[in-house]
């Protein structure tokens, strides 16, 4: 899934983003199912569904004896929650690589790269408010700036507005003092994988939204970002974050392979 | 040691690590990271799903509820003001006898039932003529004469070809289906008529706003509307329509037919395993061809662990020799969008040398009931979620398998005890649930045990010769003593305000000895067979209607081929009717078995004489009284007129109560004062009326007792509330 990426899909009028969503989410869909169904108390699951929906009934065949109707409530509200404890343990077996899945897929799918002649911010972040004046960018080939730097003192920050003649994959080099540190940036189409960020240290901030190496720790630039725009998807008529038509979209397909596979979730 | 400690704190190490991993992902994600897969989706939306409903149902119930109220106060006003108590439970053993309570209470073992009779009463409860379950229990439930009920026995006759049918329901196909090729359609769901006549008590009960819950209450199918939960009983229908019909899947080839109850299924052997069926309802898509559908299922034994796997559907359990299985679903497919619904157990009783399987009869699922067996059709589903699967089969306690020795003593209690427990649980959530108005649960163990387990009892019951004395199990005292046992608990659960009241429809007596009256009729010259005949087939197969004028089929009752009203009858309504009556009675009454020298019929009674009521067209025009020992044979009862008259009956199923209804009266026990000495069955419905301050039904045949509440309120009851 480079910058120039094509499959002959797109060529067919078939959204390409939307399919890689709708082939993850019935294959995590099913995978999940299987897990869920091999490591979840199955039996207990079952009783514990079944105790909850005969709450509910009492409800309505006891409808005149408020006192039952209470105690109704409380024993949905417990069963719910006995419900979710033997759910939990499935989840702690899928928690993992589900969140690895979604922060991999989340790189391709969750921003789109910058188009030819669109402009965009890219902004620093430097520790030390004096260093700002000091703060350059340097270009390559391709890229211009529209506008000269904005400053913000307070927010310790330096951003620039740029704009790409063609497409291709950059590297922009934000030169403080005499140390230059590089960020990467996409323009073009397609789904390539991207880094909105690149960060100093934070480790847990760069898992999840770079793909770069971190900045060195010993130098003021705390990050360089690039504001990609957010990734619409269309699909159904409609245009959909990817997270949640995943969601919508795995949930389907759990409710299909568990009906299928006669697995209790 | 130190070994074993590093690997402890190396796991340790690594599943702190684990936890600190899964910690922060849970506490540090981006929003877009939060979701966690479909399985974490499905539990926090079907949680959040019922949660939901429950929050939606509780806004709606609390903003209705005053409402409600309101309109139920204008409707019925003050629902107690007039009521002697806020809470009756009564407990309904099937068959529990007095004379054996009496020796069993004597014998110290009944502390509960003792305590009872000491502070409160017990008496003989008369019972119905016959004094037959689904007979008596209609009486019970709505106070009056089977002539007002039409309720006569298990069957009924068709007029019109002298064949039984079951006389409590009558079940038929849709009325329209739609015909594609050789497939026929079914419009909607099959027609399902109840034939009891009269209004249970518990109906009156609803329309003046008391809540009623009835528990497994005979002659209750098809369910009835009321106010109230109610789950039916004794009547309903297996998923073939059948009132009971169990599979032994076996090996072993053998042409002989099981005489009822009961089919003999092939198991097949394959490579690995070996495979069989379940047989269940006929297609209905079939056009009425009979064409059976079926479930497969596999077994593959396991001879050294004396078990075997078996695979029913996606079901897959393990039996080890002797053991039930759970109860497990079975879907039977028909068609696209056509399929019942039924659940049954499976016994594995033998994987060496050959292979057999007994299967229950398939009880309708009560989660998805194809049949309604409950009012409201949630009530079944209700209970089925909150303790399982359940028999939902009016006779689910198989006697017929027991009968034919498809199943040991121990299996068929062990299959009593577990429904038994079922309907207890039952009954204890009936009891937490209403907390005011009625709450009524029959229990049939007392009735099937007794039925299958009196041969223990006797020194010389047929059934049981070969058995010595010191080798009978004490089945009926156990039975009594744990009725006991539920009954304190129950006792346990209701407060000084409650009304208890114990109650059986009619007693025990042995059957040692068969009667086959049709083959009396035969040779006293009243019924006829075709030329060179001397024994006939079932339902009268063979039987010469020209020259016949009484004949007999089910328990009790005694017809009389009436011109007019039987298809072939000869003997004309009135003078000839009424002098043919007395002839057999006077030829009947004290018939002596030549082999003992017992009196085989202590009673014959007119039908005009001990019913009233709009049905009597219906019902049998004498009811035979059978000696204490005797009973009709299996055979009269099928309408088969054999050779001999009196014959020992060497089955299971060796205690009755269809006989002399005089001799068979059944128990009550309260834990109030009852001033009456001679209380009825059917005085339960007025009596608990006038407690709980209704006005009585004029149609009613029962007189409400005197009972002495001990409670503040004054209790007066001299005084006819008669609408």
């Amino acid at each position: 899934m480079g910058l120039h990426y094509t499959v002959p899909m797109g060529s067919l009028g078939i959204n390409v983003p939307s399919g890689i969503v709708v082939g993850i989410s019935l294959i995590v869909g099913l995978a999940m199912v299987l897990v869920f169904g091999h490591t979840s108390d199955q039996k207990a699951i079952h009783i514990a569904k079944d105790r909850l929906k005969a709450h509910l009934l009492a409800l309505r065949l006891y409808q005149d004896q408020i006192q039952v109707v209470l105690r109704s409530y409380v024993q949905i509200v417990l069963a719910t929650g006995h419900y979710l404890r033997l759910a939990f343990r499935p989840l702690l077996f899928v928690i993992v690589p589900i969140t690895l899945l979604i922060v991999e897929v989340d790189r391709y799918l969750g921003s789109e790269p910058v188009a030819t002649g669109q402009s965009f911010l890219i902004r620093a972040r430097i520790d030390n408010p004096d260093l700002l004046n000091q703060v350059s960018l340097q270009l390559p080939n391709g890229l211009s700036s529209t506008a000269p730097a904005v400053h913000e003192p307070a927010e310790k920050k330096i951003a620039w507005r740029l704009i790409a003649d063609r497409a291709g994959e950059y590297a922009v080099n934000l030169q403080v003092a005499d140390q230059l540190f590089a960020k990467r940036v996409v323009v073009g189409s397609g789904v390539p994988r991207l880094s909105p960020a690149r960060l100093r240290g934070k480790f847990w901030e760069r898992f999840f939204v770079s793909t770069e190496p971190a900045l060195p720790a010993n130098n003021s630039v705390e990050a360089i970002d690039v504001q990609y725009p957010a990734r619409e998807i269309a699909f159904a008529g409609m245009e959909w974050n990817w997270v949640w038509l995943f969601f919508v979209l795995s949930m389907a397909a759990g409710f299909l392979f568990k009906s299928i596979l006669g697995i209790e979730i | 040691m130190t070994f074993g400690r590093n690997v402890l704190l190396a796991d340790r190490r690594r599943f702190s690590v684990c936890i600190a991993w899964l910690a922060l992902l849970l506490l540090c994600p981006a929003s877009s990271h939060a979701y966690a897969g479909p399985g974490a989706g499905f539990a926090v939306l079907s949680s959040f799903w019922a949660l939901f409903v429950a929050f939606l149902y509780s806004v709606y119930a609390f903003l209705v509820w005053p409402f409600r109220q309101l309109f139920r106060l204008l409707r019925h006003r003050n629902i107690y003001a007039k009521a002697q108590i806020k809470r009756a439970v009564i407990l309904g053993f099937d068959g529990m006898d007095p004379e054996l309570t009496e020796r069993f209470i004597a014998e110290g073992r009944l502390p509960n039932l003792a305590k009872l009779r000491e502070r409160g009463t017990f008496r003989k409860l008369a019972t119905t003529y016959p004094a037959i379950s689904p007979v008596a229990w209609s009486t019970f439930m709505t106070g009056v004469n089977p002539g007002k009920h039409n309720i006569y026995d298990f069957l009924a006759r068709d007029l019109g070809n002298y064949l039984p049918y079951l006389s409590s329901a009558e079940i038929k196909a849709p009325k329209r289906s739609l015909k594609i090729g050789k497939y026929n359609i079914p419009l909607g769901g099959p027609r399902i008529k109840g034939m009891r006549r009269g209004i249970p008590f518990w109906h009156w009960l609803g329309e003046a706003g008391i809540f009623c819950s009835v528990l497994r209450v005979p002659v209750t199918f098809p369910p009835e509307k009321f106010s109230g939960v109610l789950l039916s009983g004794m009547c309903v229908p297996d998923l073939k329509g059948s009132q009971g019909t169990f599979c032994l899947c076996t090996t072993r080839t053998s042409s002989d037919k099981f005489r009822e109850g009961g089919v003999r299924v092939p198991v097949e052997r394959t490579r690995s395993s070996y495979v069989s069926y379940v047989p269940g309802p006929e297609n209905p898509l079939g056009g009425g061809s009979g064409e059976e559908l079926r479930v497969k299922f596999e077994i593959r034994p396991d001879p050294g662990k004396n078990q075997a796997r078996l695979t029913v559907d996606s079901e897959t359990f393990t039996l080890k020799v002797g053991e039930y299985s759970q109860w497990i679903p079975l879907k039977f497919k028909a068609g696209v969008g056509f399929s019942a619904h039924g659940i049954c157990r499976f016994y594995l009783k033998e994987i060496f040398p050959e292979v057999e399987v007994y299967v229950t009869p398939v009880n309708i699922d009560p989660g998805r009931p194809d049949l309604p067996i409950s009012h409201p059709v949630t009530y079944s589903i209700y209970l089925e979620k909150m303790f399982g699967p359940y028999a939902t089969l009016g006779l689910a306690e198989d006697t017929w398998a027991l009968n034919e020795k498809v199943l040991d003593d121990e299996a068929f209690l062990a299959q009593c005890y577990s429904n038994h427990e079922d309907r207890e649980r039952m009954l204890f959530d009936a009891l937490e649930k209403t907390q005011q108005g009625l709450c009524a649960c029959v229990f049939d163990t007392t009735d099937r045990v007794q039925h299958m387990f009196w041969r223990y009892l006797e020194e010389n019951h047929p059934a049981a010769r070969e058995v010595p004395r010191s080798q009978r199990p004490n089945v009926i005292q156990d039975l009594y003593g744990r009725m006991d046992e539920l009954i304190g608990r129950v006792m346990k659960q209701i407060d000084d305000q409650t009304l208890l009241m114990i109650v059986s429809d009619h007693g025990f007596k042995s059957f040692a000895r068969c009667v086959n009256l049709n083959a009396w009729l035969h040779q006293a010259g009243y019924l006829a067979l075709n030329e060179g005949k001397t024994e006939s087939g079932d339902w009268f197969d063979d039987v010469d209607w020209s020259r016949t004028r009484a004949y007999t089929m089910g328990l009790n009752g005694l017809y009389l081929n009436l011109k007019g009203r039987e298809r072939e009858g000869i003997v004309e309504p009135g003078v000839e009717a009424e002098s043919l009556k007395d002839e057999l009675r006077r030829n009947l009454d004290g018939l002596v078995d030549p082999a003992s020298g017992r009196v085989g019929i202590t009673g014959v009674f007119d039908c005009d004489a001990v019913y009233a009521g709009p049905y009597m067209e219906n019902a049998p025009d004498l009811i035979v009284g059978y000696g204490d020992g005797y009973r009709a044979s299996w055979d009269s009862v099928m309408g088969k007129v054999t050779s001999q008259m009196f014959e020992d009956n060497l089955k299971a199923w060796s205690g009755d109560h269809c006989i002399d209804p005089r001799l068979v009266p059944g128990v009550l026990f309260c834990n109030q004062k009852i001033s009456d000495e001679k209380p009825a069955i059917v005085d339960v419905a007025p009596t608990l009326l006038k407690l709980f301050g209704l006005a009585l039904p004029r149609y009613l045949d029962g007189k409400p007792w005197t009972v002495g509440i001990s409670t503040s309120r004054s209790v007066e009851l001299s005084s006819p509330l008669v609408t």
